[in-house]
């Protein structure tokens, strides 16, 4: 009978088989594939809810972990996309003098709060070597970018790299005017490329992935990229700057 | 079987360990890609974030139960598990129509191996749990009380029951068990591989 079966599985994986029913089992299992099967089905889903029920209260802890990771490291999109308000003429007035004070309060604060990414992001011009095709398009990008017309200059970045596939240089400033243009997502996508390879500029691009964690006002994140800038890298002494005040 | 576990194995460990700091090195160095592949494909952030998550926890599980040795790069492996669970998603969610953008992540056959392990692990996981769950009430409480104590005493003095009974029950209802998935389609699909 069927339910004898089961029984007999039970038994032998709790190792109470002997003898001749130890014999008996394992001579089914050579011979009847179907009793195999079932066999395999019941250990299979015996080890893997023992290992579910078991682990609850640690897959639970687990879970707490990762949640709270993510929402330091993952950035919720409503928190950074705040709309503007139309306020009344009324309201208008009281703002000023809340404004004004809050001014002041800032003046006075300014100096020992958290550091802002605007005191770090003074980017090295670009001057991209010309190359032989696409001089327009350099001369357009490199233009844009030093006036700071970052959206202008993604634009022709972006026709450059297609020509020119892995130039980590315009990889890198393409990253900058995303995050110029608060594109994170992209822009740190690029940053993580970047440093991890093994171009002269994997230090800068940590550097730019900091700035980013900055501007995001990530700041444990922050030190995190920074604390592994090494030594020997040109942006070691604004990384070092920059972690004292974090 | 004796495998060489690549360097990030630490990942793994840290999953068991629960070591917050070695995974806020996951988030920090492979979420952002993840991210915009959700971000590009009709999904946000919040859904992202959710991905890896369940991504984290599946191989967490795989580690436990089945000591899941990593032998190749996470980066890809994760990367590639994280996206084929947005398509999943999206699939459920019955968005077949939206164009995917595709990248061109180049993969070795080894963390294909890897990846497809760690994907029939979980849906044999998610049958077995199913399945239990069409179990009645009784069956569901002597397994489940079965499966967190170990000792079968234990278990008939806690239901009010003789060992022996418990003993009995516990294999008919695991039959029942076997049974529901040996007859089920995703079984037949998972023999398959």
């Amino acid at each position: 009978m069927k339910e004898d079966h089961y029984i007999t599985f039970d038994n032998y994986l709790n190792n109470e088989l002997s003898g001749a029913e130890l014999a008996s089992f394992e001579e089914q299992l050579n011979s009847d594939a179907d009793f195999k099967q079932e066999f395999e089905i019941y250990k299979a889903i015996e080890s893997s809810l023992s290992s579910k029920f078991e682990n609850e209260e640690e897959e639970k802890a687990l879970r707490n972990t990762l949640s709270k990771l993510g929402s330091t490291y993952i950035k919720q999109e409503n928190s950074t996309k705040k709309k503007g308000k139309v306020i009344s003429f009324l309201n208008y007035k009281k703002l000023m003098v809340a404004a004004s004070i809050a001014l002041l309060i800032g003046f006075f604060l300014f100096n020992n709060g958290e550091p802002v990414y605007s005191d770090f992001s003074n980017h090295q011009a670009l001057e991209l070597v010309v190359r032989s095709e696409n001089n327009e398009a350099i001369v357009k990008a490199q233009e844009a970018f030093n006036s700071e017309n970052y959206k202008v200059a993604l634009e022709q970045l972006t026709i450059l790299s297609e020509t020119t596939k892995n130039d980590a240089e315009i990889e890198l400033y393409k990253g900058i005017c995303f995050l110029e243009l608060d594109n994170y997502v992209e822009a740190d996508v690029i940053f993580d490329e970047i440093s991890s390879g093994k171009s002269v500029f994997a230090n800068t691009a940590s550097w730019y992935k900091a700035l980013s964690m900055l501007k995001q006002q990530q700041f444990e994140a922050c030190k995190y990229v920074l604390q592994r800038i090494p030594e020997s890298a040109d942006e070691y002494n604004k990384a070092q700057k920059l972690l004292k005040k974090l | 079987m004796s495998q060489k576990p690549h360097a990030d194995h630490i990942y793994i460990e840290a999953l068991l360990k629960n070591n917050s700091k070695v995974l806020s090195e996951i988030y920090l160095k492979f979420s952002h890609k993840i991210i915009s592949y959700v971000k590009k494909n009709n999904g946000n952030s919040d859904d992202a974030q959710d991905i890896i998550q369940e991504t984290l926890v599946t191989i967490y599980h795989q580690a436990k139960e089945k000591n899941f040795i990593l032998t190749c790069p996470f980066d890809a492996y994760f990367y590639l598990l994280c996206k084929r669970r947005w398509l999943n998603e999206l699939k459920k969610r019955g968005n077949n129509r939206v164009t995917i953008f595709e990248d061109d992540t180049s993969i070795t056959e080894e963390q294909e191996q890897q990846v497809e392990e760690t994907e029939i692990f979980e849906k044999q996981s998610q049958l077995f749990e199913s399945k239990f769950k069409e179990l009645g009430e009784k069956c569901q409480e002597l397994l489940k009380t079965t499966f967190k104590i170990k000792s079968m005493e234990k278990v008939a003095e806690i239901l009010g029951v003789t060992y022996g009974y418990a003993r009995k029950k516990k294999s008919q209802c695991m039959g029942k068990l076997t049974q529901l998935v040996k007859n089920s389609n995703e079984y037949h699909q998972l023999k398959a591989y």
